[in-house]
């Protein structure tokens, strides 16, 4: 934009280099776009849902914290498996054998932590047989006989750590947990587990069902999708553009120009994107098909071109004439609108989650981008446009039968103010009633389709087993050994009990439940010993024994070394943010009614998503704030007078209510894509109103004036809706329809993100139709006076 | 035919060294069976990899029963952390054969027998497995002649250990036997994927009643950063240590002598 005005200033114009140069200029785009068109084989993409909030945020500080003083690992894939064909489950000889093998051939895997592989055949069990203590792996070896069976059957049954965590109450799915180095390929290590189970389906006709499921495995899947989105959801974008433009102009040139300075756009700025080292993130991945939306807003170009081309007498016809006419009527809307449009994005670099802070910087880039080309490469190829092609597209305004509807939509309007505004007041009534109902959340699992791998496995796991979703609560006490101490280990106990009557929650564990269990064992196996026994001695002695045999990992994860601190495990039934919510109130809820010398904190994934949502709340606020106070401002600007800023607004806001009604009333969470597509749709959608309120005023200005005015206000209305208004419909076409193909992509934010941007911009080109002309209308003396 | 006489060359060679399980055999003898009996007050430290320390002080007592080689009995008095003091832990080991381990756990006051299943797994939690401490059966595993090296100046023979059965969690052991004396100076774990990730270190050597002693010694998790450092102090050798101490009734109440 400043490189425009500076321009001006200096009496040199771009747009009058771009129509006698447009060889050059167009050589010039082309030779930039080929030099960011080389940072692209530097792609990389980032899908880890950490990565969302900043490094030093403090919740993954504090989590990166638990997770070194606890041994934990940040990621797991676990392997579900289930037998529902049997009665058995998977308690039979042929399946568990399946299992020791499955299980095995995991162990042997680059890249995973083999030490600390919990299933059948490495879960460390304590048993007591014939008075002989036993901690050692649950099922060293498959069974051979019916007996061998029936012993690990009332094994696991009977061990309360085992059920729900690696057996289903009904016998029929257990799971095998796989933890992986640090810094290991988990897409890698989960395609060699598939060919494993592969391998073993192959080979026998076993009735079991394999999943593969795990943040690993989502992270992938997800990343696959965004390439999917970029490579072939955007290219089919801009191919229904395209298809678009040529119905609207049937110009090749025209067709071909505008898919060009969208292509320019995308290439620079991925190109930059990926050039400065940034990974391409969910939002990001959106952007092409953004820019080629946005792109669109040069159609008021064409669109007026083809007008004042059209207007001109028939052997007077002056193609640059008309050019630089029209440049000089649409460059302060065009000029205004990509402002806004830029402003709306640029708002995201005020948020706190890092992959919008990047889209906003992206797009806003873009835009600008966009604009330079509006006022170069497209006046270059228009100057390329054959006369006798435009004289047959140019007929007369008056018969075009699109523009004459659009009138008659702005007339109505203006015709009948009170009973348009009456109905759009009725309904915000009825949006507000719905936004109340919104529902803010953010469930990643959720993110993929029902029908994905990722969601089957997850569904299956949750109602089989205790939850995918996994958080802790960190009890810290002050000094070493606190934790050995009977009360604090009752405490953790009752703690557990409490989790567990809340619905969400289907399985928690800590150090109690091995003190629990080695107590009962010590003591032949009797129930009554299962409770945390009455002295510290005798805890730490129970521990010590424990640690003698099992893995250091199974005391690791729960205590730090110096017993001082416990980490309890919360396995959620739901990814919602709410379940850890539930988690983290109800253990503070405990705390207070049982107080204990030691802090009490939520950790882990869950909770990490439970902040982040909440980020995301504050950052809808924020950004919609921002974003509505940028919006005045720009218009105020734009148009030199707040009231008519005013009025222009109305449309914008009542657009985004409805909206939100619709998302309150259809119950679909309010994620992080739709808050943000909710901020920047308000620069988007403000396009419209530019447009209509600047072309109307100009309209004015040359037909209204003087004592008697050749055009009443309703017909400049009309006019406006008619001819701007084509512009305006053509814009919102084009831009719906690029968005249209996100409705069909594999991942639910893109879905949503389609379908809002679909419905956004018919919606505020339509408000702006009809309810601007009324509004101005009933608002004329508040108006017109300052004309 | 180059091959040929460099086969020829290294038969009379190999002939006159030791083979593999020559060299394993006699340094399981020298680390592990010195005397009739012995006696040491280890400090164990575990430390992980941010440098947390943790200790575990007991007193351990061996008797031989035979040959080196064959039965031995273990005698262990916890001294610290201090929720564990006065456990006593015992065990019959037995070649080719599961051990026998008792532990006494006076908060209950209970002696418990304590299966021998997973030979593998780790010793009061530090880095050394039940194996590490008190050998490993000889005949589990094939053993060839890797090289020669020098450990701290000392002339070593490495030694490559294979396991012949697929239960153990190491996929094969180097270990540095020293020329002299038969102490193995380090040694190498390697996990089944053949990634190194266990390393035994003898770091300070004395002799005792003429017995060359490793009297500090440390494991390290090549793969976790966690390491266990031991120290023995008040070591000694054929001290005639009575079989009956080897018994319920003195795991309950050791006699003062042997755990001062």
């Amino acid at each position: 934009m400043k490189a425009i005005s500076l321009y001006k200033a200096t009496g040199w114009s771009l747009v009058e280099f771009s129509i006698r140069r447009p060889k050059l200029v167009m050589l010039l785009a082309g030779l930039l776009t080929l030099i960011f068109l080389t940072q692209f084989p530097k792609i990389r993409t980032d899908t880890n849902p950490k990565h969302m909030l900043p490094e030093t945020s403090d919740v993954r500080v504090w989590n990166d914290k638990v997770d070194k003083t606890f041994a934990l690992y940040e990621d797991t894939i676990v392997v579900g498996v289930e037998n529902g064909a049997s009665d058995a489950g998977v308690l039979n000889k042929d399946t568990l054998g399946r299992i020791a093998r499955v299980t095995d051939a995991i162990l042997a895997l680059e890249g995973v932590a083999s030490r600390d592989v919990n299933g059948f055949t490495t879960i460390t069990n304590v048993t007591v047989e014939e008075g002989t203590l036993k901690v050692g792996p649950l099922m060293p070896a498959a069974p051979k006989t019916d007996a061998e069976v029936a012993n690990l059957k009332s094994s696991l049954f009977g061990n309360p750590l085992f059920l729900d965590r690696i057996i289903s109450r009904d016998g029929k799915t257990t799971a095998i947990y796989v933890p992986l180095e640090k810094g290991a390929n988990g897409a890698e290590i989960a395609d060699k587990i598939r060919d494993i189970v592969a391998k073993e389906k192959g080979a026998s006709v076993g009735n079991e069902r394999y999943y593969i499921a795990g943040d690993p495995v989502a992270r992938d899947t997800f990343g696959a999708e965004m390439f999917k989105l970029m490579a072939i959801f955007s290219p089919i974008a801009g191919g229904i553009m395209f298809a678009a433009i040529q119905y609207m102009f049937r110009s090749l040139v025209l067709s071909a120009a505008m898919m060009g300075v969208s292509m320019v756009a995308i290439i620079w700025s991925m190109g930059l994107l990926i050039g400065v080292g940034f990974p391409v993130h969910i939002m990001s991945s959106m952007a092409p098909v953004f820019l080629m939306a946005i792109a669109t807003d040069s159609i008021h170009i064409f669109n007026e071109f083809y007008f004042r081309y059209r207007e001109q007498s028939g052997d007077k016809r002056d193609k640059l004439m008309a050019i630089r006419e029209t440049m000089a009527a649409v460059s302060r809307p065009v000029r205004f609108t990509a402002l806004a449009t830029a402003a709306g994005f640029a708002v995201m670099l005020f948020m706190n989650i890092i992959p919008v802070q990047v889209f906003g910087g992206l797009i806003a880039f873009g835009t600008v981008v966009l604009r330079l080309l509006s006022f170069s490469f497209i006046p270059a190829v228009l100057t390329f446009v054959r006369e006798d092609k435009l004289a047959a597209a140019a007929g007369d305004v008056g018969q075009d039968r699109t523009a004459r509807l659009l009138g008659h939509l702005g007339a109505f309007g203006a015709i009948r103010p009170r009973l348009t505004v009456a109905v759009a007041v009725a309904l915000v009534a009825v949006s507000v009633w719905g936004t109340s109902k919104i529902h803010v959340n953010n469930n990643l699992v959720a993110w993929f389709k029902a029908g994905s791998e990722i969601r089957v496995a997850d569904t299956a796991m949750n109602a089989a087993l205790g939850g995918t979703s996994l958080g802790y609560v960190v009890v810290e006490g002050k000094e070493a050994d606190f934790m050995k101490r009977p009360e604090a280990m009752r405490w953790l106990e009752g703690l557990q009990r409490h989790l567990e009557t809340l619905p969400v929650v289907g399985k928690t564990f800590s150090v109690a439940d091995y003190v629990k269990r080695i107590n009962r064992v010590l003591h032949e196996d009797d129930a009554n010993y299962d409770i945390v026994p009455d002295t510290q001695d005798g805890i730490g002695q129970y521990l010590f024994l424990f640690s003698m045999s099992a893995k250091p990992s199974d005391l690791d994860n729960v205590v730090d070394p110096t017993f001082a601190k416990a980490n309890l495990w919360v396995q959620m039934k739901t990814w919602d943010a709410d379940a850890m919510r539930q988690v983290s109130a109800a253990a503070e809820e405990y705390h207070k009614a049982h107080p204990l010398a030691a802090t009490v904190k939520p950790a882990g994934i869950a909770y990490f998503n439970l902040v982040w949502n909440e980020e995301v709340l504050g950052d809808l606020v924020l950004g919609l704030g921002l974003a509505l106070v940028v919006v005045l401002a720009i218009l105020a600007l734009d148009f030199r007078s707040f009231k008519w800023a005013l009025v222009a607004y109305v449309p914008l806001l009542l657009t985004i209510l409805l909206i939100y009604g619709v998302v309150g009333f259809a119950g679909k969470d309010f994620d992080m894509p739709l808050s943000v597509m909710s901020t920047l749709s308000l620069g988007m959608a403000v396009d419209f109103a530019i447009h209509f309120v600047s072309r109307f005023r100009q309209r004015r200005a040359e037909v209204g004036a003087g004592e008697t005015p050749a055009e009443t206000l309703e017909e400049s209305l009309a006019w406006t809706a008619a001819r701007p208004g084509k512009g305006i419909m053509r814009n919102a076409i084009l831009f719906a329809a690029a968005f249209s193909v996100m409705m069909a992509a594999p991942l639910t934010p893109y879905i949503a993100v389609g379908a809002f941007i679909v419905s956004m911009m018919l919606l505020s080109a339509l408000l702006t139709l009809m309810l601007l002309p009324a509004l101005v209308m009933l608002a004329r003396h508040f108006l017109i006076e300052e004309n | 035919m180059k091959r040929m006489i460099l086969a020829a060359l290294l038969v009379p060679l190999s002939a006159m060294a030791l083979t593999g399980e020559e060299a394993i055999r006699k340094s399981q003898a020298a680390f592990l069976y010195p005397g009739k009996d012995f006696k040491a007050r280890v400090l164990m430290k575990l430390i992980n990899q941010d440098g947390q320390e943790r200790v575990r002080e007991l007193m351990m007592l061996r008797k031989n029963i035979g040959e080196a080689g064959g039965e031995q009995k273990y005698f262990m008095v916890f001294f610290q952390p201090n929720d564990v003091k006065d456990m006593s832990f015992m065990t019959y080991k037995y070649p080719a054969k599961d051990d026998d381990r008792w532990m006494f756990i006076p908060a209950v006051n209970m002696v418990k027998r304590i299966a021998a299943q997973d030979k593998r797994s780790s010793f009061v939690g530090s880095d050394f497995t039940y194996e590490d401490v008190s050998g490993r059966d000889i005949e589990d595993d094939t053993h060839a002649v890797e090289r020669e090296e020098k450990v701290g100046g000392r002339d070593c023979t490495v030694v490559k250990s294979t396991p012949k059965a697929g239960d153990a969690d190491f996929g094969s052991k180097l270990t540095w036997v020293d020329k002299a004396n038969f102490l193995p100076l380090k040694e190498e774990q390697f996990d089944r994927k053949g990634a190194r990730y266990k390393e035994f270190t003898a770091d300070e050597v004395v002799e005792v009643k003429g017995f060359p002693t490793v009297v500090r010694r440390t494991m390290k998790n090549l793969q976790t950063g966690h390491r266990t450092e031991v120290g023995y102090s008040k070591v000694d050798y054929d001290l005639g240590i009575e079989d009956s101490l080897f018994s319920e009734r003195f795991l309950r109440q050791p006699p003062r002598k042997w755990v001062e």
